[in-house]
């Protein structure tokens, strides 16, 4: 078979757990596996920077592995924090993130495919060796939980989101822990007001992925059905016990 | 029967709200085409395509020195920092042309001479993969619609707009985009099956059609993805490259080598029959092979098998002047990895004697390169594209 479409590619691998499987497919890509999924917490994976970015490209700008965590912290810790999570809703968590799913938007951004006057900003300066760099960091950063929410979930609500992940699939990608993978983003624990944007955005056309997975994924799904995964995704705590078995 | 077996469970676990929420439930989003028949476990449910990482390997981490030929040959890296290399045609004035598929959007233009820079003359435009030169036209194949722009060579800092030729082609993903090739004055391109296995209707065809776009005719049916094929210089026969089904099995079935003898009247299988041997658990009930024409050659499985070549140069040893060479991208549904470029000879009984060419494309069971598609240089050389490393290596023989 080809390798095919990005077209249709639900990407790669569900589960977290893939990460750890999947060896890097990518040329001269270090590939530094993302943290577990969302919802476990910080581990001692954590102070994890200096070691992540071990293998810098020999090439002549790649620059020491120490500068990317300087460069995070001016360049972009204002706006997604120190640890690579802030409470600002539209603001992505990157805590958790896959690399590769990392620089791809990345790409995106630089590209002016995916539209973010910051991000674009940011990205313009970004030569391939950066992009290499700061996903290899953001990568590696460990997962950042939520903070306890304000108001307690609402049990039927979650319930809904719940069957809704199922029947439409998410899952298969995303995996059961919500904690993506290779090229699929972390949800679980991501800004509902993000994911609420972006779904809507993937749907309508306006947000455009690095395939066209999430476009065909979404296209008969209800928009009110999207604002429900995203409530749910964003208060999902690890994966439920309830449906394990399908 | 899963979502509902699904809200079953959800029911027993919440009971409230139920009945709303059965009564409301759409219908399952439908699964992507590539993953129709994929078995439920968990090795094979962790398998997907990979898109092409967004990055041209850097030059000197290019797997170059790692590839393995026979004696005499020798390969080095013709341009580097191509991202989502694929296609590869050539103009008479020496300007090789180079299209992408889902990452860059993008025809490059490399000219032989000098440094081989890739400069960007389309931009912008989603799956430009099938691409040919011809008469100074530059032909390019996208999901939908097939377009010339004139005099290209003359004008590569401006193409300004094409001409549409056709806006027809049905778009959508899966094995939507196109391989070019134009002979005896037809274009020819293929439309590929909707999806990994199905009914394909007016799908998963050859067809050609006159350089303006009118009359388009079916060369050859049951054809499941062809992103290869060329003519051979001795007979003028079609011979082409076939994606074999996924999802079957680790080791079935193979990709296939096909050769066609009567244009138009020939049926290669799919969805009913795959390499000549195996109906399908599907659709090959109340069918039998016997009714198909057979490959000429098994490629593998899952090969990924892509551009087909023949040698129409003279630099190489006179075993492989008028022999075609393949493209084995390599699997993405299989466990154990494989790619390399394989060489066949057509044994003049309408099959066909497979050897493999140039390994190291993979290590550690990880693609380090991907081969896609060749072109034969005016001095007998050959160029390989690999869209996996974003770059482009000359094989050579001798001095």
């Amino acid at each position: 078979m080809t390798r095919w479409a990005a077209g249709l590619v639900f990407l790669a691998v569900a589960v977290a757990l893939a990460l750890m499987v999947v060896s890097p497919q990518v040329g001269g890509q270090q590939d530094t596996p993302a943290a577990p999924a969302a919802g476990s917490g910080p581990t001692a994976a954590a102070k994890a920077p200096a070691a992540v970015v071990a293998a810098p490209a020999a090439g002549v700008t790649a620059p020491a592995a120490t500068s990317y965590a300087q460069r995070f912290a001016t360049l972009c810790a204002a706006c997604h924090g120190v640890n690579g999570r802030m409470e600002t809703p539209l603001t992505p968590v990157l805590a958790g993130q896959p690399s590769l799913y990392v620089i791809t938007q990345l790409f995106l951004f630089r590209e002016g495919r995916r539209s973010n006057e910051a991000m674009t900003a940011v990205a313009k300066t970004l030569t391939d060796d950066d992009l290499r760099g700061f996903s290899e960091l953001i990568g590696a950063l460990p997962p950042v939980p939520a903070p306890p929410p304000a108001t307690p979930p609402d049990p039927i609500r979650m319930a809904r989101g719940q069957a809704l992940a199922e029947q439409y699939k998410c899952v298969f990608c995303h995996g059961a822990g919500l904690g993506g993978g290779q090229q699929v983003p972390c949800i679980g624990g991501q800004h509902e007001e993000y994911l609420q944007v972006s779904l809507r955005g993937f749907r309508s056309g306006s947000r455009p992925g690095y395939t066209q997975a999430m476009t065909a994924a979404l296209s008969q799904i209800p928009p009110e059905d999207l604002d429900t995964l995203a409530y749910y995704a964003a208060r999902f705590r690890g994966p439920a016990e309830a449906l394990t078995g399908k | 029967m899963k979502s509902v077996s699904s809200l079953v469970v959800l029911a027993t676990l919440c009971c409230i709200g139920l009945p709303a929420l059965a009564q409301q439930a759409p219908p399952p989003a439908a699964e992507p085409g590539w993953a129709k028949g994929r078995p439920k476990t968990d090795t094979a449910m962790q398998m997907a395509p990979i898109p092409v990482f967004p990055i041209p390997t850097a030059p000197d981490k290019l797997p170059t020195s790692k590839f393995k030929l026979p004696p005499g040959f020798k390969v080095e890296t013709w341009a580097s920092g191509v991202l989502d290399a694929r296609g590869l045609r050539e103009g008479a004035k020496g300007n090789v042309f180079v299209s992408s598929l889902f990452v860059a959007n993008k025809v490059y233009v490399i000219p032989e001479q000098g440094n081989h820079q890739a400069k960007v003359i389309i931009d912008k435009m989603p799956m430009a993969t099938g691409i040919e030169l011809h008469n100074g036209s530059l032909y390019v194949a996208t999901n939908t619609k097939i377009m010339r722009y004139d005099n290209v060579e003359d004008r590569l800092d401006n193409l300004g707009e094409p001409k549409v030729l056709y806006d027809k082609l049905p778009g959508g993903n899966d094995h939507s985009w196109k391989y070019l090739r134009i002979h005896d004055n037809k274009l020819y391109f293929a439309i590929g099956a909707p999806c990994n296995i199905c009914d394909p209707g007016p799908y998963a065809k050859i067809y050609r059609m006159n350089l303006d776009g009118t009359n388009i005719e079916t060369i050859a049916s049951g054809v499941r993805n062809t992103v290869g094929f060329d003519f051979d210089p001795k007979t003028g026969d079609l011979w082409f490259t076939d994606n074999g089904r996924d999802w079957f099995s680790e080791e079935l079935p193979n990709d296939e080598l096909n050769h066609v003898t009567k244009p138009g009247q020939e049926h290669f299988g799919f969805p009913f029959c795959h390499q000549g041997s195996i109906p399908d658990p599907e659709f090959g009930w109340g069918k039998s092979c016997d009714e198909y024409v057979k490959p000429a050659a098994l490629l593998g499985p899952h090969a990924a098998s892509l551009g087909l070549t023949f040698y129409r140069g003279k630099m190489f040893p006179a075993k492989y002047q008028g022999a075609m060479f393949i493209a084995r991208h390599g699997p993405w549904n299989r466990t154990k990895k494989y790619a390399d470029i394989s060489v066949a000879w057509p044994d003049g009984k309408g099959g066909a004697r497979i050897e493999s060419f140039m390994t190291g494309f993979v290590e550690n069971n990880s693609y380090l390169g991907r081969p896609v598609d060749f072109l034969v240089l005016k001095d007998g050389s050959l160029l390989v594209s690999d869209d996996h490393a974003g770059a482009i290596y000359r094989i050579s023989y001798g001095q």
